[in-house]
């Protein structure tokens, strides 16, 4: 089953959309710290949109863009960041733990290190039951410097866990490097303990597509687990605690227009998966230059509905605070 | 003296430690260093200074711990940031059982003088995996020594302490007392373990308090006493040692109790608090004994409801008065 190239953009641009909504909240509402998804959006889209009802998902902090390319509601999504009673959680989770059981999503953990864990528990769950669902654990390089990877990623090819580990390996030498392995070479770990892996470039979408479509195959079909490295860029705004609109608020027209181009950040405007994947879909006669524009504005269209939703939530009533922490 | 903030008074301990101790190393310096309110020029000279010994490990809680542990029992004295509290319970087995058993189960053969410290507490936003007041874990290990800092002048001077004890010692900083400012002596000096400090005398109920619940407990007291409530906040400073004698002598000045704790009032620091008072100055007491603290739920990340469940100045204000007007 492959995937639409145009419905891929457009899961992106919603992604992309999404977390600029996200930085306009925090900065209206005086939120504090996000991990955002800017960058990640080419892996994102064409991992979560090949997933099918029955697969499990385990992801991290930087979890927004898993959600959105899964096909979570994105007004549900941005009221759990408020802290709102209509968010997925009911505002118990927030940023960092946004989680809709009813997509698959199982956890949403801050601990470096969590998800990778979790998800071989769910795989052994899944491999009893004899079902050919998989378990994603989604995860930042920075996982691997946790002992628990190394145990999980063990664990999971002595068992022959049905379970894709999607690593979003974001780190840059120096300032924002997240992971300090010995080696450089990420999948040299998982192939010493004997898992099929791959790396892939995480900002094209159709390579990744390609990529997550092979890993899939491989653990549905019973061969255990698989390991996939996406490299990604990294978002200049990445790093910072309070996220400014560093780069700008994403203009598609950069993808085809020279007067858009940026001095300060035409690095990134190069490489940004979002105005990549414009250019090569326009250049191979996808989609238009109006394509573009349209799915883009059919994207802030969602998204001002989404806001609107997320801001006339209610926050959830104070006692609210001591229910529910035994079923 | 000079005014200080919290987090350059420890800095300050540290850089103390580090020059009079070739064998103190800080193992997680970044987010102890950075964007800690020091003058970029001098927290480049720190980085100057000391290039071998400020080090900034990978994410591997777990054997940083062993690391810094093994190293302490072979001759150093590391000094051990985790960060957020809660990314130590990735190196728990090694703190409880490693780390804490080093020098009994060994008959006294070995020691392990190292330094654990961590970022804690209810701070905003947190949600459930970073909003932990641990205290009473820690506590509970046997072999391990306990340092709640509750301002710049007892941060400096018990973490200097800490760094030089020949135990190891888990020092808690609540993360919104990070940009408290206070007078400090001037120099290097030491707070001896096991003296709790009267923070505000008074007559009619006792506060011990702990950490930011120092800050809580004395607003309390302010209002209070324009109701002519006079009570006296005690800050036990250290939990392991704790400084009994001067908890219970307060309380037999005043004949109440109530203790304030940001942990989880199950098993917790003002339980213990309570234990001892009951065991020691039962006598003494003219009103049941009051907890503030948690109540035991996972913090939430929306605002009202983290709200509902953080210990604060209005609760210790409820607490006293129903004590007082009983
Ligand atoms: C157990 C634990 N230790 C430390 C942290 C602090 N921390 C938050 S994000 C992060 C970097 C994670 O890097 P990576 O996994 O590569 O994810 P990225 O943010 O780069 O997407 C760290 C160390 C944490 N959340 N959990
Ligand atoms: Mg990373």
């Amino acid at each position: 089953m492959a995937l639409s190239p145009r419905e891929v953009l457009a899961r992106m641009l919603l992604m992309r959309r999404f977390e600029e909504m996200v930085i306009t909240l925090a900065r209206a509402h005086k939120l504090g710290r996000q991990h955002l998804a800017i960058g990640n959006e080419a892996l994102g889209a064409a991992a979560l949109m090949q997933l099918r009802a029955g697969d499990l998902i385990y992801t991290t902090h930087r979890n927004h863009g898993h959600m959105i390319a899964r096909g979570v509601d994105p007004g549900k999504a941005l009221a759990e960041i408020l802290g709102r009673a209509g968010g997925l959680n009911g505002g118990k989770g927030g940023t960092w733990h946004m989680t809709d059981p009813s997509l698959g999503f199982q956890s949403t953990s801050a601990m470096v290190g969590g998800s990778i864990g979790l998800s071989v528990g769910g795989a052994f769950a899944l491999k009893h039951k004899k079902t050919d669902n998989v378990a994603v654990a989604l995860f930042g390089d920075g996982a691997l410097d946790e002992g628990i990877a190394y145990e999980a990623l063990n664990i999971a090819s002595l068992y022959a866990l049905p379970v894709l580990f999607l690593c979003e390996n974001n780190s840059k030498e120096g300032e924002a490097q997240t992971s300090r392995l010995a080696t450089k070479e990420l999948t040299a770990v998982p192939k010493a303990l004997k898992i099929a892996c791959a790396s892939v470039d995480g900002g094209d979408p159709e390579a990744a597509g390609k990529a997550v479509a092979t890993a899939l195959a491989h653990v549905r079909d019973g061969n255990g687990p698989y390991f996939l490295e996406a490299q990604l860029v990294r978002w200049p705004g990445s790093h910072q605690t309070v996220h400014a609109f560093t780069t700008g608020v994403t203009d598609v027209t950069a993808a085809w227009d020279s007067a858009k181009a940026s001095n300060v950040h035409a690095e990134w405007q190069r490489t940004d998966p979002i105005l990549r994947t414009a250019r090569t879909l326009i250049a191979r006669g996808t989609v238009t230059r109006e394509d573009v524009v349209a799915l883009d504005n059919a994207a802030a269209v969602t998204m001002a509905k989404a806001r609107g939703f997320a801001e006339a939530s209610p926050y959830p009533k104070p006692e609210a605070a001591l229910a529910g922490v035994f079923v | 003296m000079s005014q200080k903030s919290f987090t350059v008074a420890m800095i300050d301990a540290l850089a103390h430690s580090l020059k009079n101790d070739p064998n103190v190393v800080v193992i997680g310096a970044h987010s102890f260093l950075s964007d800690r309110g020091l003058k970029p020029e001098d927290e480049r000279a720190l980085w100057d200074a000391f290039p071998d010994r400020l080090i900034d490990p990978p994410t591997s809680e777990g054997v940083c711990t062993s690391l810094a542990t093994g190293a302490a029992m072979a001759g150093m004295r590391p000094f051990l940031n985790y960060g957020t509290a809660t990314f130590a319970y990735e190196a728990f087995n090694q703190i409880m059982s490693e780390t804490a058993n080093v020098h009994a189960m060994s008959g006294g053969q070995l020691r392990a003088p190292l330094t654990l410290h961590m970022f804690a507490g209810i701070r905003g936003g947190g949600a459930g995996q970073h909003s932990s007041s641990p205290q009473a874990m820690y506590a509970n290990s046997a072999g391990l020594e306990l340092v709640l800092p509750a301002s710049p002048a007892d941060a400096q001077g018990l973490l200097r302490s800490a760094i030089k004890s020949d135990n190891p010692t888990v020092v808690i900083t609540h993360t919104k007392l990070l940009a408290m400012t206070g007078d400090v002596p001037d120099g290097d000096f030491t707070i001896p373990f096991g003296q709790a400090r009267i923070a505000r005398e008074g007559r009619d109920v006792t506060i011990v308090a702990t950490s930011l619940m120092v800050r809580e407990a004395l607003k309390a007291a302010e209002a209070l006493a324009k109701d002519g409530v006079e009570a006296e906040v005690v800050d036990p400073r250290t939990i392991v040692p704790l400084d009994a004698e001067t908890i219970c002598a307060s309380v037999r000045k005043t004949g109440r109790l109530v203790t304030v704790d940001e942990g989880n009032a199950l098993c917790s620091i003002s339980s213990e608090i309570s234990a001892l008072v009951a065991e020691r100055a039962f006598d003494a007491l003219k009103a049941p004994i009051l907890r503030v603290a948690r109540p035991p739920v996972p913090i939430a990340f929306s605002p009202p409801l983290e709200a509902h469940v953080t210990p604060n100045a209005d609760k210790v204000v409820a607490a006293v008065k129903k004590l007082t007007q009983a």
